[in-house]
């Protein structure tokens, strides 16, 4: 009896102390301890892992478990990123373009460094977490894991750590007329071009050419491949950082024919395009959507409009025209007045005559009327 | 009526008492818990949004986020300043190096030299990390600044009446209570900056040296640099020639405190001296009388 006594203490005992010990070990274990809800099969394969032979599974990240067999034309055109979205807008990753290029060197596994043995690809969300906790802390967050995608190649090819260059800023307006499939005879993702360039080139009379991309583009309405055709792309995803010379004969001569260098050289950089100043006719406030051959028609000549106001203004007259949108209210003595009586020829381009009425009065010293703009 | 002997006996402990407490210190009392972070320099590419973040989060300064794509500034290298806690430098590449972006903050160093330099305890190490700074306490000395080895602490010399020392708080406000992540290293968008427990980060930076030797150097910087701090630094190029100060792995707080101290302690003896004097003296001029 005493016997039985003493072995059931013993088994309790020895009960008491296993407990001890695993609970020893639970907190010990620095994986335990960060956080209790893992199992120890979460990463151990095997039954008693040992110090010695602690049979880890091991880190899709750094074993590059890569099973798939894929071709760029399989998986999403354009995935959106937009989980994350604070400052920026949602990113929209064109997918079928950029495997499109990952052919030519890795292949998926590029950017899908893990997939499923049956080679299906998880999404990036599936392992990595919004915000990383303790337990992931060696793993990057989704943020992380997709900016680290993506920089580790834009940064070597475009020089550029502008977020925008993925994120469209939320305040931005896009210009309309831009089109940007006809880059290289591809579809191209947006590009963010640079407003004006300064180009310092060896002429002495005048070293510095300023060139107004945003003009050519918006206000000019040039298409990409007017003079971007036949680029190559290392042109901009260049990887030895040098600037390429630019062959102005081609590029810029093949739409401007003029015979003055001074027309784009210059001793300082110049401003922007503006009808007003370089033509004395202000586009604003009716004109300025107005595209430029619609009254210039004439290729490589800017300097005298091929068409006319009442080309289009057809309906003008002294009865109907509100001469108040030209910034000129007339004097009730005028208001009367035929447009020919002025504007000879109707032709409302020149210079309005004073002469038919008055002897002594010229325009624009004294005028028909206030002008308030 | 007490005799010479009773005297000297009273004086002779009072000096040991009053001269035992101030001992050689062994640094501040640390968490084992104790958080920290990791700056992987591999992953940094100068985006500057940890400096925009820490100026909003500290109330530093306003300028928008577009103010800080400006990459001019990396012409010059920068230092902390009283509005900017942190700043990033830029070290272009050379024939032995890539190019590398580095981040200057306060090392919340874990045995601070301007904590112990502080006369009036206004510089604090918290257990937990922090190297926390109360501006109701300072008076202004400058010493942390003179005594700190990586000379982070800026003074607001055109604040004239309450001129602070500033510097990186490791957003203590939100990181000592576990609410969250300094604001650097919620912002950073390739999370080149990784915070935890210290313990963790260590093994995370070991972890990652020894899994890509070609990309970084067998160094954490920040390990053992000053005795340990709290930010630590791997890199692909030598820290020497990112300006990161080489220094020993004692803290210097340790120097200066054991020589300190040491003088205090030895000042039993001339105390004992000095007493025994007074004593003789006084006995002295009692004779005559006596006599």
């Amino acid at each position: 009896m005493f016997k039985q006594i003493f072995l059931i203490f013993l088994l309790l005992v020895t009960a008491a102390f296993g407990q001890l010990v695993d609970k020893d070990h639970a907190t010990t274990h620095p994986e335990r301890s960060v956080n209790t809800c893992l199992e120890c099969k979460d990463c151990h394969t095997c039954d008693n892992p040992t110090r010695e032979a602690p049979c880890l599974t091991s880190c899709p990240r750094h074993s590059h478990h890569f099973y798939g067999q894929h071709t760029s034309g399989e998986g999403p055109d354009v995935v959106i990123i937009d989980q994350l979205k604070n400052h920026y807008g949602p990113v929209a990753f064109a997918h079928r373009l950029h495997s499109a290029m990952s052919e030519m060197t890795g292949g998926c596994n590029n950017c899908h460094h893990y997939s499923e043995k049956d080679g299906v690809i998880p999404s990036c969300k599936e392992c990595h977490l919004e915000e990383s906790d303790d337990l992931s802390i060696s793993m990057p967050s989704l943020k992380g894991a997709y900016h680290r995608q993506c920089i580790n190649c834009h940064r070597d090819w475009a020089h550029d750590n502008a977020c925008s260059f993925c994120h469209e800023p939320t305040d931005s307006e896009i210009p309309e007329n831009l089109d940007t499939t006809d880059i290289v005879g591809v579809p191209h993702p947006r590009i963010q071009a640079t407003s004006s360039y300064n180009y310092v080139t060896s002429y002495e009379d005048g070293p510095i050419v300023t060139f107004h991309h945003d003009d050519h583009v918006t206000l000019f309405g040039g298409q990409c491949s007017d003079c971007h055709k036949g680029d190559s792309c290392s042109r901009c995803h260049d990887e030895t950082k040098q600037v390429q010379q630019i062959n102005h004969l081609t590029s810029c001569c093949s739409c401007h024919q003029e015979r003055d260098c001074l027309f784009c050289h210059s001793t300082q950089p110049k401003p922007p395009f503006q009808h007003r100043l370089t033509t004395g006719w202000d586009l604003e406030p009716y004109h300025t959507k107005t595209a430029c051959k619609t009254c210039h028609n004439n290729p490589g000549s800017f300097k005298t409009p091929s068409a006319h106001c009442n080309d289009c203004h057809i309906h003008w007259d002294s009865g109907s025209f509100d001469h108040k949108i030209t910034g000129l209210v007339l004097s009730e003595d005028h208001l009367d007045n035929d447009c020919v009586d002025c504007h000879s020829d109707r032709n409302f381009e020149l210079q309005p005559e004073c002469s038919e009425c008055h002897d002594e009065i010229t325009y624009p010293e004294e005028l028909p009327g206030e002008k308030f703009r | 009526m007490t005799t010479r002997r009773e005297f000297l006996k009273i004086a002779g402990v009072a000096t040991t008492t009053m001269v035992l407490p101030a001992q050689a210190s062994n640094g501040p009392h640390l968490d084992s818990e104790r958080f920290g972070v990791l700056a992987d320099l591999t992953l940094c590419i100068g985006c500057r949004k940890c400096e925009w973040a820490c100026a909003g989060a500290n109330e530093l300064s306003s300028y928008p986020i577009e103010y800080y794509d400006d990459t001019c500034v990396f012409e010059k290298y920068r230092r902390p300043t009283t509005t900017e806690y942190t700043v990033v430098n830029r070290f272009p590449a050379s024939e032995t190096s890539v190019q590398t972006d580095a981040k200057v903050q306060c090392m919340h160093c874990e045995h601070p030299a301007c904590v112990s330099a502080c006369i009036v305890g206004a510089l604090q190490k918290d257990p937990m990390g922090p190297v926390t700074y109360d501006a109701d306490k300072c008076i202004g000395c400058r010493y942390c600044m003179v005594a700190c080895t990586f000379q982070v602490p800026a003074y607001e010399y055109l604040n004239a009446t309450t001129p602070q020392v500033r510097k990186c708080t490791l957003c203590s406000d939100k990181t000592l209570n576990g609410s969250g992540k300094p604001a650097c290293v919620e912002i950073c968008p390739r999370e080149a900056l990784t915070f935890g427990k210290r313990s963790e980060l260590l093994k995370i930076a070991e972890q990652r040296i020894r899994r890509n030797p070609d990309r970084y150097i067998d160094h954490v910087y920040g390990e053992k640099e000053a005795g340990g701090t709290s930010w630590m630094m791997i890199s692909g190029t030598d820290f020497k020639e990112l300006k990161f100060p080489e220094v020993g792995d004692e803290s210097p707080a340790v120097v200066t405190e054991t020589i300190q101290h040491g003088i205090f302690r030895g000042f039993s003896g001339p105390l004992m001296l000095l007493g025994l004097l007074g004593a003789t003296m006084k006995a002295m001029k009692k004779d005559p009388s006596d006599g």
